[in-house]
């Protein structure tokens, strides 16, 4: 009986961490969209508003959504809190903080990291400019994304149980 | 029924499974890691079996009077 | 009932290695030869037995303790050498399957060499010259 519930509770395991790991792969995609989204309104605001940069960050992230809306709440955050920081110390202080929360990886990182640096330092179409190349990063990276979703995604749920089925064997 | 008879539900299981994940790794693109795995398969049962054949020859030694 | 308890093992046995021969003919091999085993180890008690009997019978009828070992070898040698033998057939090796019967019969042989040699002067020393 108790060997039963020991097995049945191995392959849950199994099951559950392979959908983890599926599940990784399919946020990814949809992250990369909400931060694609974000820059986007963070362009609009930054060529025709007139708001300070924290509010505009705050703004957006009311607006984005989902897990990336985080960055942008962080980031503005810090923008009003800490006075002493420069904007892109600000803006690579919530990159480095909310990027182990989300299902985002390195590619994108650094393309959020070169942003930092230009964040608040040059005129209008400067910063434009360097938005629009982010963006075309962002969109190359987007559809990597989902390219790794579709082959691997089916894969790693199956392998999950598949290989949580095989512990309990081995431990019969 | 005396000695271990899960062994030989243990072992068509793990070949099952194995075959299993190999198929799917190899439908995935990964045809590597699905020999590595194959290849590890094979040898966990190969342990079992050898200290099953070392146990039959020594009760063979044993009731034949082998010294 | 122990034949039923046997045979119903190795029908099971038998469907499970058909199914795994299809993915892996490695696995179904495996499978069978570890069935054998099984089968075989657990009917070593009951030829234990029988065997203590026999020798209980030899020990009253004085004969020779030797000649009984001898016996009883030849007949381990013959049984290892027969499932070695149909293992590596199954396997589709039947050359490596011949040479280990070759090894069986030679090795019976030389230990029956030395009885073979006891008989011939005996029949010798009866003989009158």
């Amino acid at each position: 009986m108790l060997k039963l519930l020991g097995a049945s509770l191995i392959i849950l395991a199994g099951t559950l961490c392979g959908m983890q790991l599926g599940g990784y792969l399919a946020h990814r995609p949809l992250q990369i969209r909400q931060l694609r989204t974000g820059l986007t309104l963070l362009e609009t605001e930054i060529v025709y508003g007139s708001r300070s940069l924290s509010e505009a960050l705050a703004s957006i992230s009311r607006r984005v959504g989902g897990e990336a809306a985080r960055l942008f709440s962080q980031a503005a955050e810090l923008l009003a809190t800490e006075q002493e920081w420069s904007a892109s110390e600000c803006w690579h202080c919530a990159v480095h903080r909310i990027w182990p929360g989300t299902a985002l990886k390195e590619p994108e990182k650094d393309v959020m990291l070169q942003l930092g640096f230009i964040l608040g330092q040059s005129d209008r179409e400067d910063q434009q400019k360097h938005i629009r190349l982010a963006l075309a990063n962002l969109e190359h990276e987007e559809a990597c994304a989902r390219d790794s979703q579709q082959r691997y995604e089916k894969m790693c749920r199956s392998l999950g149980v598949l290989s949580g089925v095989l512990l309990v064997i081995l431990l019969y | 029924m005396g000695y271990d008879v899960n062994a030989i539900f243990q072992i068509a299981g793990i070949g099952i499974i194995v075959a299993m994940i190999h198929t799917v790794l190899k439908q995935s693109g990964k045809d590597d890691w699905a020999q590595w795995v194959t290849l590890i398969g094979f040898i966990i049962v190969l342990f079992m079996v050898a200290s099953f054949i070392n146990d039959l020859f020594q009760e063979i030694k044993r009731v034949f009077l082998f010294q | 009932m122990d034949i039923i308890q046997i045979v119903g093992l190795g029908i099971v046995a038998t469907v499970l290695s058909l199914v795994v021969k299809e993915q892996k003919p490695m696995f179904a091999f495996v499978l069978a030869t570890v069935t054998g085993v099984i089968i075989f180890l657990f009917l070593i008690g009951k030829i234990s037995d029988v065997i203590r009997v026999l020798e209980g019978i030899a020990m009253q009828a004085n004969v020779n303790i030797v000649y009984l070992d001898t016996i009883l070898k030849i007949i381990g040698i013959a049984y290892i050498a027969e499932f070695g033998a149909q293992v590596t057939r199954d396997a589709g090796q039947g050359a490596i399957a011949s040479k280990i019967e070759l090894a069986g019969k030679i090795l019976i042989l030389v230990l029956a060499i030395p009885i073979l040699s006891v008989i011939v002067e005996t029949i010798v020393q009866l003989l009158p010259s």
